[in-house]
């Protein structure tokens, strides 16, 4: 009896979603480099992290601008409404995560050309970082499938990464009190704070998951009152 | 150290009060001004409607709440007009319209024997889809309703200030003995609502106000609805979702039901809650699929 409508506007919207989560995979991707660029202290390759970044704020000004328009042409309601309002956050952390794997190649250059100082700290650091890609992978597949179980692991696997950023934070303690290991140490700890938030940002898009199901936001930790 | 037992006290307290002030903000009853217990105007328990025999809607269930908007929404056929007319007993103008089930006002059956239906559309007010303004003077247009009920003290005053309440004084107080039919389409729906509330009713019943008017008459009418809850039940049928969104604080919505050779067809109630609820989070997916659009 009824016949879909406003089938242009649903395609729009399914495509702007696409676009969106694809900037998930960008982000990955400069992940994957920063972090080779960290284990090979390979300043070029850190430059080209940094100069790619303008493809990821391009995707989120472009996916902006459109679901911007939509509100004002399409009136969305109920759950078109809220999964633009969660698209916008998502799109928001998506900008978030490129800049810091952009933090962290600009970390790079100032590593020096010497061995680290410290190859435990670069071996979490790897860690921390193929961590937050396996989490950023959920994040996406979560937002995909709608499913608010896989978004909610977000948290647990997150845990990982903060127990890693923890431990890089007490190796960087005991470090010595050589001048220039402690300002290479100094410089892996933001570099391993840039990964650790990019991991937080992923926990966010998991948020706007359950948002987008439910209709209720809720934070999944609540950082100022931890449990 | 006793000092600071008692700071920590009171920091314990201060998180206390704010998890409770948070828990108070997501509670659907503190969300919206018109979700704690409003007085009924209207009952509806499992009221059908019929045209010579035809079910035209079937079963609805629903309480209007006093000094609120209430919007229904639903696609053409659906008995939003037929059900809305139930409500100031104008299906009675209509050769073989029926009503059947309980329709309480104020807990009196508006449809019982004693009940005088002039009284009923005396106290329940019409406006409605296209201005019908007499072929009068603006004045005459508001007075004819309070010198028919006999009111003719303070005439004047009662002019003046059902056309101020209805927002359309300033634009017609240098001439109120012209002519109604020279207002604009949006100052003729405006002297429709003047010459309804002039007689004081209890609620205002509104079929379609706006669908002949331009956006900023209707802007200028969605204005005047929010004001005139503050004194009166207003109840809308509407084909604009948008307006039920601005303007409503609960919804209903109705759709069109076939039976099972699809020869059928009647109107039914399927979700009435709070707007906010039914435009961000509707419980039932046909009206998920009816207010975003996806299903006409």
């Amino acid at each position: 009896m009824a016949e879909p409508v406003r089938v242009q506007y649903q395609e729009e919207l399914e495509q702007l979603e696409k676009s969106a989560l694809e900037g998930l995979g960008m982000v990955s991707a400069a992940l994957d480099r920063t972090l080779e660029a960290v284990e090979h202290q390979d300043v070029e390759l850190a430059q080209l992290v940094i100069a790619d970044d303008d493809r990821i704020d391009g995707r989120y000004l472009e996916v902006h601008q459109s679901l911007i328009a939509l509100l004002a042409m399409q009136s969305p309601v109920a759950t078109d409404l809220r999964l633009i309002s969660a698209l916008l956050h998502v799109l928001k952390n998506i900008e978030r995560m490129g800049d810091q794997c952009v933090n962290v190649c600009k970390m790079i250059p100032l590593t020096g050309t010497e061995p680290p100082a410290d190859e435990e700290m670069v071996k979490r650091i790897l860690t921390m970082g193929r961590q937050t890609r396996t989490i950023i992978g959920q994040a996406k597949r979560a937002f995909e499938e709608r499913d608010i179980e896989m978004a909610r692991d977000l948290v647990r696997q997150d845990d990982v990464v903060d127990n890693l950023n923890r431990e890089c934070f007490g190796l960087a303690l005991e470090i010595g009190d050589d001048a220039d290991k402690r300002e290479w140490a100094m410089t892996m700890l933001l570099a391993a704070r840039a990964i650790e938030r990019i991991g937080d940002n992923a926990v966010d898009i998991g948020e706007q998951v359950a948002f987008v199901v439910t209709g209720l936001f809720r934070e999944f930790e609540d950082a100022s009152h931890p449990q | 150290m006793a000092t600071d037992e008692s700071r920590a006290e009171t920091g314990r307290e201060a998180r206390e009060a704010a998890a409770e002030r948070a828990a108070i903000a997501v509670r659907p009853e503190f969300r919206s001004p018109s979700g704690g217990k409003k007085e009924k105007v209207f009952e509806l328990n499992g009221v059908d409607v019929l045209y010579s025999g035809v079910t035209a809607v079937k079963g609805i269930s629903l309480d209007i709440q006093r000094k609120d908007v209430t919007a229904m929404i639903g696609p053409s056929g659906c008995g939003k007009s037929t059900l809305l007319r139930c409500f100031n007993r104008m299906n009675d103008l209509i050769p073989g319209a029926e009503v059947r089930g309980e329709l309480l006002y104020h807990g009196e059956d508006l449809y019982g024997p004693n009940v005088d239906p002039v009284q009923v559309r005396k106290l329940i007010g019409m406006v409605f889809q296209k201005p019908n303004p007499f072929p009068k003077s603006i004045y005459d247009n508001v007075a004819f309703g309070p010198r028919i009920l006999g009111n003719k003290e303070g005439l004047e005053e009662t002019v003046e200030r059902a056309l101020r309440r209805a927002a359309l004084w300033d634009e017609v107080k240098d001439r109120l003995d012209d002519n109604a039919f020279g207002l604009s389409g949006g100052q003729q729906q405006r002297l429709c609502i003047a010459r309804c509330i002039a007689v004081e009713p209890d609620t205002i019943l509104m079929d379609e106000p706006c669908s002949a008017l331009d956006p900023i008459s209707t802007g200028k009418i969605e204005d005047l609805m929010i004001e005139l809850k503050e004194e009166f039940s207003i109840v809308i049928v509407t084909h604009n979702m948008q307006q039920a969104a601005r303007v409503s604080d609960r919804t209903a919505f109705l759709m069109v039901e076939l039976d099972a050779d699809e020869q059928n067809r009647w109107g039914r109630l399927v979700e009435y809650d709070e707007t906010e609820k039914i435009f961000t989070n509707p419980a039932d997916k046909r009206t998920e699929d009816y207010v975003s659009g996806k299903v006409g």
